[in-house]
């Protein structure tokens, strides 16, 4: 049987576990002076912050663009280019205050007018790309889209180093919206206007940047090539030359063992950590994800509906046996709809749902499903029989078995149908679905995680709690963390009283890197690009 | 010969109107679009994003307008790559040919030569052997073979590269270059020789042996021809007409890459592009591929039937 405990005495503990022996670098790795090669897994060319499609290219482009405003590893915001920031009491003015001298790679000057240019374009009509813009709620900004306006009123430049953004509501989470990577007004805005688009497409292949390296050569399908950033306006990172090569899970350990790559992230099971110990010269960092996964109700069901039954899925799902069993000791159930490495993460008060048959059984009977001949319950004549939608992955590949088995105990007929993911989320769109399982993706901001729980956002799913759209608006109207904390405490005790999903698992990242590297100290909101400008090679 | 061909050309011009339409009704009819996978998407924002792409179109107009733009040369643009897709495909398709076209002349090579062989000498210990080996070599999955070949010769031996298809941050151009493919060409060559040979190994001999019994081989023996001469003139170029048609059907091959092989061995080729558009329902890479590859299989078909009316001129008359 399985149990967190049994892990406990050879997990490895969060946070970088120094290389043992240094000596045994690769010699390959040792002949490369002044480049390091981290892997990547499939980049797909489009090299701007504001149009890439998968996240590899936003690894990409996190080299090559450096943020307004960043974020700490706890998930706050901090100054990034812009120096400083005040929010008006209404929080509805933002001032944002950039650093003085600011220069794009090429040696030109970054200016309040760029970050201006860089959120009109996202109200671009045509623009399409994965940054929605409109969540910031910028004055004016919807119309410019509808061509009412020839700019967006609520963008005000000040001075070269001074930009007011003006908003038609409070949002904790307009800040991160306005404060992502600039695009060169003179670069990228040469032939812009509204509705045309097609210059800045076709200087995806093209980026001019100011982050900490600046971009040389893409190998389609092998590798992504910078050099050191000289206007880098944290100076010049250390080492001259960086590279991402293309890498795969097959292989990737192997590259990482014949010194083909000096940093990859791997998958974080006992085997992988146990063949990284036994190279010597990896440096392992374990680090949480923000992301969680869960499995979401169809709350126009008539079954799910009743919080009884809901509350029943929860407790008669053994969650702490599926972590066990598909994260081996990296990884924790899930109790709200955040990652414990945020600020906002706080379990007090918030009921667990551990593992209880005999409670699930109690609240079944409860709801009025009495057991049937075959050990199923049925109500009113119909059977307690319930359809999951998973998509091929390893975490599903263990739930459907547990959750058949325990659904079985507590008579409920679990019905799972695998399918890809798109074909899964667009048979939940139709609402082909009882259950489905999935994860989010990476969590920012705790607003990220609640977000799709609103009415107005769930009417796929049909949650709808009068409370948590109020909480969630009272978490989002704020930037202040310490006023935000108790609306999230609050809303994370009223969604597990009347669940939307049941949260399954948070889980945590590997990655690793040569001893011949130092400075690499990679966490979730940043990645491994926040430690670039402080990456060097051990001389 | 030139009606012949002429005829199988027209003909051709209904099946790739059918093959277009089959394309697009199988991606378009499949659950889920490119919009449909991002989760993070509020729904205003996934409608304004459809109706940007033209995803919220009615079918018939969307395929008139993919065909429209066909019959102009135009792929398509892709929704993932940010790129028309003929460019796309370009970037990746090159080197899948290239690792193909080297694997099959090796196989078929082997494969000729040990079928030739064995079927001179049927149930000889030669003939054993290679039986032996070739069912060994065929029932290795392709993922475990390319990983014990990496084990061995990169990671252990340090003789090969692990993957890809250059040294990375490598300048060489060249011949230098050229010894650089080469060497990182050599395991998924040695993987995909393995496990192509064997069944191709099998077909020739067994087209060798069914024409060895014919008479006109016995009537060639009677005659006092040496063995040499009555194999190689008589027997093989009977043998080969089957093998043409297979041939025919390599075309498309060639172009398709290696899904597994060149995943694992990081051979930047048009494989798992074919695969990840799949799963990101970018319709336009899958529809402009698959459609680029039907074109293949006619146009292999074609020439395998030109070659055969060629070899064998009752097929002509005949049609």
């Amino acid at each position: 049987m399985f149990s967190s405990l049994s892990f406990a005495d050879d997990v490895l503990k969060e946070g970088i576990t120094p290389a043992t022996d240094a000596s045994q670098v690769p010699a390959a790795a040792k002949l490369r002076t002044d480049t390091v090669i981290a892997g990547i897994s499939e980049p797909q060319g489009i090299f701007n912050p504001y149009f890439f499609v998968n996240g590899w290219d936003e690894n990409v482009t996190n080299v090559i663009f450096a943020r307004l405003i960043d974020w700490d590893s706890q998930g706050k915001l901090v100054p990034g280019l812009a120096e400083s920031w005040t929010v008006s009491p209404d929080g509805k003015t933002y001032t944002i205050k950039l650093r003085p001298n600011l220069k794009y790679s090429d040696g030109s000057a970054l200016t309040a007018e760029d970050v201006a240019f860089t959120l009109t374009v996202l109200y671009d009509p045509k623009y399409d790309g994965d940054t929605d813009i409109t969540l910031a709620h910028i004055a004016g900004g919807d119309d410019y889209k509808q061509g009412k306006a020839d700019s967006v009123s609520g963008l005000k430049v000040i001075d070269p180093l001074t930009l007011q953004v003006t908003t038609t509501q409070p949002g904790a989470t307009t800040l991160q919206k306005i404060g992502g990577p600039v695009l060169s007004k003179a670069y990228y805005g040469k032939d812009y206007q509204r509705g045309n688009l097609d210059t800045l497409r076709t200087l995806h292949g093209k980026p001019l940047g100011n982050g900490p390296y600046v971009y040389d050569k893409y190998i389609p399908g092998q590798e992504i090539r910078f050099h050191a950033n000289k206007n880098y306006y944290r100076g010049t990172p250390p080492t001259p030359r960086f590279i991402y090569r293309v890498t795969n899970p097959s292989t990737n350990f192997q590259l990482f063992q014949t010194g083909d790559t000096d940093y990859d992230a791997f998958t974080s099971r006992p085997d992988d950590i146990e063949q990284l110990k036994l190279l010597g010269f990896a440096n392992i960092n374990l680090y949480g994800s923000s992301d969680y996964s869960k499995i979401e109700f169809n709350l126009h069901r008539p079954i799910l509906q009743d919080v009884k039954v809901r509350q029943a899925l929860i407790y008669g799902l053994d969650r702490q046996k599926l972590i066990d069993v598909v994260y081996q000791g990296y990884g924790t159930v899930a109790i709200e709809p955040i990652a414990p490495i945020s600020w906002a993460y706080n379990t007090d008060g918030v009921n667990p749902y551990k593992f209880d048959p005999a409670q699930a059984n109690k609240l079944l009977d409860e709801a009025g499903w009495k057991t049937g001949t075959d050990g199923i319950r049925v109500k009113d004549g119909k059977r307690l029989e319930l359809t999951l939608l998973v998509s091929k992955k390893v975490l599903n590949d263990a739930l459907i078995p547990i959750a058949k088995e325990d659904y079985q105990k507590i008579g409920v007929l679990l019905k799972p149908q695998v399918v890809d993911f798109n074909a899964l989320m667009s048979q939940r769109k139709a609402g082909n679905y009882d259950l489905a399982s999935f994860s989010t993706s990476t969590l920012n901001d705790p607003h990220d995680g609640v977000w799709d729980y609103y009415s107005t956002e769930a009417k796929e799913q049909g949650y709808n709690n009068p409370e948590v759209d109020k909480l969630i608006n009272e978490g989002n109207a704020t930037l202040d963390i310490e006023k935000r904390k108790p609306v999230y405490h609050e809303l994370y005790k009223v969604l597990a009283n009347d669940p939307p999903v049941i949260l399954l698992g948070n889980r945590k990242i590997l990655s690793a890197s040569s001893a011949r590297v130092t400075g690499f100290k990679p966490d979730i909101y940043n990645g491994l690009t926040g430690s670039l400008p402080d990456v060097k090679i051990v001389k | 010969m030139r009606n012949f061909i002429l005829r199988r050309l027209l003909q051709t011009i209904p099946m790739l109107f059918l093959a277009s339409l089959l394309i697009f009704m199988l991606f378009a009819k499949t659950p889920g679009d490119f919009i449909d996978g991002n989760i993070t998407l509020t729904a205003q924002r996934a409608a304004e994003l459809k109706a940007l792409y033209g995803l919220d179109q009615p079918l018939l107009s969307r395929y008139l307008h993919w065909l429209g733009n066909l019959l102009q040369g135009d792929l398509g643009f892709s929704l993932q790559y940010q790129i028309p897709v003929s460019q796309l495909l370009n970037q990746y398709i090159w080197n899948s040919f290239l690792l193909a076209t080297i694997a099959m002349v090796l196989y078929w090579g082997i494969a000729l030569a040990v079928g030739i062989v064995s079927a001179m000498k049927p149930y000889s210990l030669f003939d054993h052997v290679v039986s032996v080996v070739i069912f060994a070599a065929m029932s290795f999955p392709t993922f475990f073979l390319c990983l014990l070949l990496i084990k061995w010769f990169a990671v252990d031996l340090h003789w090969l590269p692990v993957g890809g298809m250059t040294n990375t941050g490598s300048d060489a151009t060249g011949w230098a270059w050229v010894m650089q493919v080469a060497a990182h060409l050599v395991l998924p060559v040695i993987a995909l020789v393995m496990l192509q040979a064997g069944s191709l190994t099998r077909y020739f001999r067994a087209s060798m042996l069914d024409v060895v019994r014919m008479d006109f081989i016995r009537t060639a023996r009677a005659k006092g021809l040496r063995e040499r001469t009555v194999i190689f003139k008589h027997a093989l170029r009977n043998a080969l007409l089957p093998i043409i048609t297979l041939l025919g059907f390599e075309l498309p091959g060639l172009f398709s890459g290696a899904l597994i092989t060149e995943k694992v061995f990081n051979w930047p080729g048009v494989g798992h592009i074919h695969i990840d558009s799949l799963a990101a329902r970018d319709y336009p890479v899958l529809m402009g591929f698959t459609l680029f590859l039907a074109v293949l299989t006619i146009l292999g078909n074609l020439i395998a039937d030109v070659l055969y009316a060629w070899a064998d001129p009752r097929i002509r008359v005949r049609s």
